[in-house]
C-alpha cells in the first residue's frame, strides 16, 4: 500500500496539469459550458486533495467518474484512496468503467496497478487475461503487465509475458523497451542490447536508461554489445548509449570511437558536446578535445571553441589551444577577450616558452582586467619565463604580483631551480598543478635533509627547458654530491636515458644502482625497468634472471607484483597483453 | 574408545619418529594462500623432482606438505605462494588433528605424465586446462588424432579433453560459423586428417579416437574431460556403430532410428540419453542440462556445491573436491552440466546445483583407470563466447573453479592405499 501511495503522489502534479490543458484545448466551444458543469465536481475534488482532505475528495472524484473528465477523475481517486489506505475501494468503480469503455487503456492500467499493489496476484493475472481477450491485437496489456512485473524484480515472469506477446502478436516490436529490461535483469546482455538498439530508434530519451541497464555487462560479453550498437546503419541514440557505456566501463576513448563517425549535424554536435561534458568532468582531456573539435567543425560558437582549446591545453597541446580559440573569435569584444581568451592564451604561450608574447597580450587588455585576474596572469607569465630558463625575468614578474606571487607554483619551481630546497619544499607541497616532474621533485625534497642543492636545481632546470639528455647528465652529476638521494637521481637519469632510447646509458645507470645502491628503493625499480627493457628487446633469459633476482632479493618491495606479472609474461604463463 | 585412542597415539608416535629431525614446508590452501593455482605447480614439480610430498585432505582447504628445500622456497618466493616452514612439534600437532577429524594425509609419489588432446598448433588460451597448466608451471604434451591413432596414449598417465566433438560434427558450429575463416580452416584440417588416417569422414575418425581413449582408461589411464568433450565422447562411444552425424558433415542424415541403436554399455557415465535429431538445433543430446546454444531451452547459471566426502574412506573423491570454497559460481560451456536422469548408477557425483535436475562434476572408475567430467568451458569466463579474450589467470590466482581442474592433475600422483573397509 505505501508503494501505491508513493507512485500516485508523484503523478499528482503532472495529472492535474494535463487535465487542465486537455480540457482547455480539446473541448469544442459549444460544449464548454456543459463540460465546465460536468467537471465542477472534479475541480473541487482536486482542491480538496491539494488541501490534504482526501476523505472529502473521494465522493467528488467518484461523481466526476461519470463526466467527460472520467480518466483524470479515476487517477485522482487512485491517489486519494492510496493516501487513505483504501486502494481496494477502487476495484468496483474500475469494473464499471471498464465494462462501459473496454478500449480505454488507462482504466486497464490502473486496474493492473491496483491489483498488484494489493498483492492480489491471481486477480491481477485474470485482469491481464481479460484485457488480452478484449484487445487481442494490442501490445498494451503485455507492456503494462510486463512493466509491473519488472518493477517488482520479477524478470522471469515478465519474460514469460513477453514470450506470450510474441506468440500472440507475431512480434515484440512494440515491446522492445520491456524486452530490453527483462533481458538485462536476467543477465542476457546480448539479447538485451539487441532490444535496446531497437527501442532506442523510436525513443531516444532512453539513452541513459539503456546505458544504466547494460552497465553491469561482464567484460566477456562487452564486445558483442559493442558490435550490436556499432552495426550499420548508424543510429545516434544507440551510439550515445554505447559511448556512455564505454565511459562507464573505464574507457572514454572507446566511448569516443562510438560517437566519432555519427553524421555531422545538429543532433551529432549535441551528442559530441554532451559526451565532451562528461569527459571534461572526468579530466579525460584528449577525448574531450576530439569531441569538441568535431562539434566545432559543425557549428562554431565561442563557448565550444573555448572548451575545445581548454581541453587541448589540459591535454598538453598548447599550439592547438591557440589555434582552436583565436582572439578573432571574440570579434573585437575586448571584455570577452580579457575574461575568456586571455587566461587560455597566456597559459599556452607560457607553456610554449613565449612569455614575452603573453606579456604583450596582457598589457594590451590591461584595462579590462581586475587586479586578481591580472595577478593570476602575471604568475602564468612568470612560469613562462621559468620555462625559458630566464630566472631574472621570472623573479621580476613574480615580484610584481606582490605577496600572492610568492606562494605560486612558479615560485616553488623557481626556488627549486635555484637550489633553494627549503622554500621549494613548502611551495611545491602546496602547489595546484600535478605532473610527473612535480612527483619527482617532491620525492627528492622530502628525502633530502639539506636546505640547499644548486646542482639538483640545475638538473631540474635543464629538464624544464626540454633538454632531457643534459638533465640526465646533471642528475648524475648531482648524485655525486648528494649521496642521500643518489639512487633517486641516478634512477631519474636512467629513466630519461631510456625515454631517449639511449639504452646503453640507461643500462649502465641501472647496473650502478643495483650494484652500489642495493639497499635503496630504487634498486628493485632499476632491476624491474632493466628486465622490461631486456624483454622488449627479446632477451627473455636475461630478463627472467633479473626479475627472479628482484623478486627474491626485495620481497617487501611494492613492485614485486609487477615483477611477478612480467615474469609470467616472460615465461608465457599468461596470455600476452595488448 | 580407549583402544582407538591408543592406536591413534601409536600412529602419531610412529609418524613423529619417522620424521624426526626433518623440517617441512606447509603450503596452506585456505584463505591464507595468496596463490592457490601456483601452489599446485609447486607441488607437482616437487614430486617430479623427487621431493617428498603429501596432500593433507580437508586440512586448511586441502594443504600440501612438502620437503623443506632451498629450491622449493625459491620457487614459492618467485611465484608468491604462501608457505609456512614447520618444525616437528607443529607437524606432530597437525598429524594429530588429521587423525582425529575427517582428514587424511595422502602421500604424493609420482608426477603423472600429462597429455592434452588438442591440435598441436592451438594456442593454450582457449582451453581452461592448458591455461591452468601453463599458469601453474606444469609441463604437458599436446597430442591429437595422429598421435592417438598410432598408439601414443600409452606414453601418458593423464589425458585431458576439452571442447572436441567426438561425434565428428565440430560442435555443430557449422550452423553459425560456416563462413568464418577459423571454421573453414578447422573443417579442412580435420577432413584431411580423416582421409590421411584412412577414414571416410570426420565422424569415422573421431569415433575411433573416442574408442581408443576409452581403451586408455580401461588399461589404467586417468581421463579428465570438460566442456563438450564429456558429452560427445559418450555419444561417440555409444554410437560407434550408428550414423549419428548430420548430413552437413558426412553427406548423409542421422540414422532416424539412431536413438534406439545407441549402445550405452561401454560408456563411462551416461545411459539412455536422447540424441538431438534436428540438424538445425545446436545441441547434441539431452545429456547437457543447460543447452546454452538453444534459444528457448537455455537455462540460467546458478552455483554448484561441492560434496563432502570421507577423506579416510573415499580419498579419491575427496582429493577431487579439495577447495577453499564449498559453493562455486557456475559457468557455461558447449556442455555445461549433466542431466541427472541419464547418469549411470555407480557414478560418483562430486558437485551439484541445489534443486536443479543436473549436476556439474562427475567421477568414476572404468577398467583399471578413472575418468572425471567437469561441465563448462572456463570457470572464470562464465558466459564464454567464441572470440572472447583469453583468461589471464594472474587475475584469478585464487579461483576455486580452476582449483578443481588442478585437483585432477595432481590426484593421479597419490599413492594408492589399500581400502580401510
Amino acid at each position: 500500500m505505501p508503494g501505491i501511495r508513493r507512485v500516485v503522489r508523484g503523478a499528482r502534479g503532472v495529472g492535474r496539469l494535463i487535465v487542465l490543458v486537455a480540457i482547455a484545448i480539446h473541448a469544442p466551444r459549444s460544449m464548454r459550458a456543459q463540460a465546465a458543469a460536468d467537471t465542477m465536481a472534479f475541480y473541487k475534488a482536486l482542491d480538496l486533495e491539494a488541501a490534504g482532505k482526501y476523505r472529502d475528495a473521494v465522493p467528488l472524484f467518484r461523481t466526476a467518474l461519470r463526466t467527460s473528465a472520467s480518466v483524470n477523475a479515476l487517477l485522482g481517486l487512485e491517489r486519494v484512496y492510496a493516501e487513505l489506505g483504501r486502494s481496494d475501494s477502487l476495484l468496483a468503480p474500475l469494473d464499471t468503467l471498464i465494462a462501459a469503455s473496454p478500449n480505454e487503456e488507462t482504466y486497464r492500467t490502473v486496474q493492473l496497478r491496483t491489483l498488484q499493489g494489493l498483492g492480489r496476484d491471481a486477480d491481477l493475472q485474470r485482469a491481464f487475461d481479460r484485457w488480452v481477450h478484449d484487445k487481442p491485437e494490442s501490445a498494451a496489456p503485455y507492456r503494462e503487465y510486463a512493466r509491473l512485473l519488472l518493477q517488482k524484480n520479477r524478470s522471469a515472469a515478465a519474460d514469460s509475458v513477453l514470450a506470450r506477446a510474441k506468440q500472440a502478436l507475431g512480434s515484440t516490436k512494440d515491446l522492445q523497451l520491456e524486452l530490453a529490461q527483462a533481458r538485462a535483469a536476467q543477465g542476457q546482455w546480448v539479447e538485451s542490447a539487441q532490444a535496446w538498439r531497437l527501442a532506442l530508434i523510436s525513443a531516444d530519451y532512453l539513452v541513459q536508461a539503456a546505458a544504466y541497464a547494460l552497465a553491469p555487462t561482464p567484460s566477456s560479453a562487452r564486445q558483442q554489445i559493442r558490435d550490436i550498437f556499432l552495426a550499420p546503419p548508424i543510429d545516434v541514440p544507440s551510439r550515445r548509449a554505447l559511448a556512455e557505456l564505454e565511459t562507464g566501463w573505464g574507457s572514454p576513448s572507446d566511448g569516443w570511437n562510438a560517437l566519432k563517425d555519427i553524421p555531422a549535424d545538429s543532433v551529432g554536435a549535441d551528442a559530441w558536446s554532451e559526451f565532451a561534458r562528461r569527459a571534461e568532468s572526468e579530466e579525460r582531456w584528449t577525448v574531450a578535445r576530439e569531441a569538441l573539435e568535431s562539434a566545432l567543425r559543425w557549428k562554431r560558437t565561442p563557448d565550444l571553441a573555448i572548451r575545445a582549446a581548454t581541453a587541448a591545453m589540459n591535454a598538453g597541446d598548447a599550439p592547438a589551444a591557440l589555434r582552436l580559440a583565436p582572439l578573432s573569435d571574440a570579434k573585437g569584444d575586448s571584455a570577452a577577450i580579457a575574461r575568456s581568451y586571455l587566461p587560455l592564451h597566456a597559459r599556452a604561450l607560457a607553456a610554449l616558452g613565449r612569455p614575452s608574447e603573453a606579456e604583450r597580450l596582457v598589457e594590451r587588455y590591461d584595462r579590462f582586467l581586475s587586479p586578481g585576474a591580472k595577478n593570476s596572469l602575471t604568475r602564468t607569465i612568470a612560469w613562462g619565463w621559468v620555462r625559458t630558463g630566464d630566472m631574472n625575468r621570472a623573479r621580476a614578474a613574480l615580484a610584481a604580483t606582490g605577496a600572492e606571487g610568492d606562494s605560486s607554483d612558479a615560485a616553488g619551481w623557481l626556488a627549486l631551480y635555484e637550489g633553494n630546497l627549503k622554500a621549494a619544499r613548502g611551495l611545491l607541497r602546496g602547489g595546484t598543478e600535478s605532473s610527473p616532474e612535480l612527483a619527482l621533485a617532491l620525492g627528492l625534497v622530502a628525502r633530502l635533509k639539506v636546505d640547499s642543492a644548486p646542482d639538483i636545481g640545475r638538473a631540474f632546470l635543464a629538464l624544464a627547458r626540454g633538454d632531457s639528455a643534459g638533465a640526465a647528465a646533471q642528475f648524475v652529476a648531482a648524485g655525486e654530491k648528494t649521496p642521500a638521494v643518489r639512487s633517486l637521481l641516478l634512477s631519474t637519469a636512467a629513466q630519461l636515458q631510456a625515454a631517449l632510447k639511449h639504452d646503453t646509458d640507461a643500462v649502465a645507470l641501472w647496473t650502478r644502482i643495483v650494484d652500489t645502491e642495493k639497499d635503496t628503493p630504487e634498486a628493485p625499480q632499476a632491476e624491474l625497468e632493466w628486465a622490461r627493457l631486456l624483454r622488449r628487446k627479446g632477451d627473455v633469459a636475461s630478463a627472467t634472471t633479473h626479475l627472479e633476482h628482484m623478486i627474491l632479493a626485495y620481497p617487501q618491495s611494492a613492485l614485486v607484483p609487477q615483477a611477478r606479472r612480467e615474469l609470467e609474461l616472460a615465461k608465457s604463463a599468461i596470455p600476452p597483453t595488448g | 574408545m580407549f583402544s582407538k585412542n591408543l592406536s591413534s597415539a601409536c600412529v602419531i608416535l610412529l609418524l613423529a619418529a619417522a620424521t624426526a629431525g626433518a623440517q617441512r614446508l606447509l603450503v596452506p590452501m585456505d584463505d591464507a594462500q595468496q596463490n592457490h593455482l601456483k601452489a599446485y605447480g609447486l607441488t607437482y614439480n616437487a614430486i617430479k623432482s623427487g621431493a617428498s610430498a603429501e596432500w593433507l585432505l580437508n586440512y586448511r582447504g586441502g594443504s600440501f606438505l612438502l620437503a623443506d628445500t632451498p629450491e622449493l622456497r625459491r620457487q614459492a618466493g618467485l611465484s608468491g605462494i604462501t608457505i609456512e616452514p614447520i618444525d616437528n612439534g607443529r607437524l606432530g600437532s597437525i598429524r594429530a588433528e588429521i587423525a582425529a577429524n575427517n582428514m587424511e594425509a595422502v602421500p604424493l609419489e609420482k608426477a603423472p605424465k600429462i597429455a592434452v588432446y588438442t591440435p598441436t598448433d592451438a594456442l593454450p588460451w582457449d582451453d581452461a586446462v592448458t591455461i591452468a597448466l601453463k599458469y601453474a608451471g606444469i609441463d604437458y604434451t599436446s597430442i591429437y588424432d595422429d598421435e592417438i591413432e598410432r598408439g601414443d596414449l600409452s606414453k601418458y598417465d593423464w589425458v585431458h579433453l576439452h571442447h572436441e566433438d567426438f561425434t565428428g560434427q565440430l560442435n555443430k558450429f557449422y550452423l553459425s560459423y560456416r563462413d568464418f575463416p577459423w571454421f573453414i580452416d578447422l573443417l579442412q584440417k580435420n577432413t584431411a586428417a580423416a582421409k590421411r588416417l584412412g577414414y571416410a569422414n570426420m565422424p569415422g575418425l573421431k569415433k575411433d579416437v573416442a574408442m581408443k581413449i576409452r581403451d586408455f582408461v580401461e588399461r589404467g589411464g586417468f581421463l579428465f574431460a570438460m566442456c563438450g568433450a564429456t558429452e560427445t565422447l559418450e555419444l561417440a562411444i555409444a554410437g560407434h556403430n550408428v550414423d549419428i552425424a548430420q548430413s552437413f558433415i558426412d553427406g548423409t542424415p542421422m540414422d532416424p532410428d539412431a536413438d534406439r541403436k545407441m549402445d550405452w554399455r561401454g560408456t563411462f557415465a551416461f545411459h539412455d540419453a536422447h540424441l538431438e535429431q534436428s540438424p538445425f538445433v545446436n545441441s547434441m543430446s539431452d545429456i547437457d542440462g543447460h543447452q546454452v546454444n538453444v534459444p528457448g531451452r537455455r537455462q540460467p547459471l546458478g552455483t554448484f556445491t561441492l560434496f563432502n566426502f570421507s577423506a579416510k574412506f573415499d580419498p579419491v573423491p575427496s582429493m577431487l573436491v579439495q577447495n577453499h570454497r564449498a559453493v562455486v559460481n557456475d559457468f557455461y560451456g558447449v556442455t555445461t552440466s549433466f542431466t541427472k536422469s541419464v547418469i549411470k548408477s555407480g557414478v560418483t557425483v562430486l558437485a551439484n546445483e541445489e534443486g536443479a535436475p543436473w549436476v556439474k562434476y562427475l567421477h568414476g572408475d572404468y577398467g583399471k583407470g578413472t575418468w572425471t567430467y567437469y561441465g563448462g568451458h572456463d570457470p572464470e569466463d562464465p558466459q564464454h563466447q567464441i572470440g572472447n579474450p583469453p583468461t589471464d589467470l594472474s587475475l584469478f590466482k585464487n579461483s576455486p573453479g580452476y582449483r578443481l581442474i588442478l585437483n585432477n592433475v595432481l590426484f593421479p600422483a597419490a599413492k594408492k592405499k589399500p581400502l580401510k573397509t
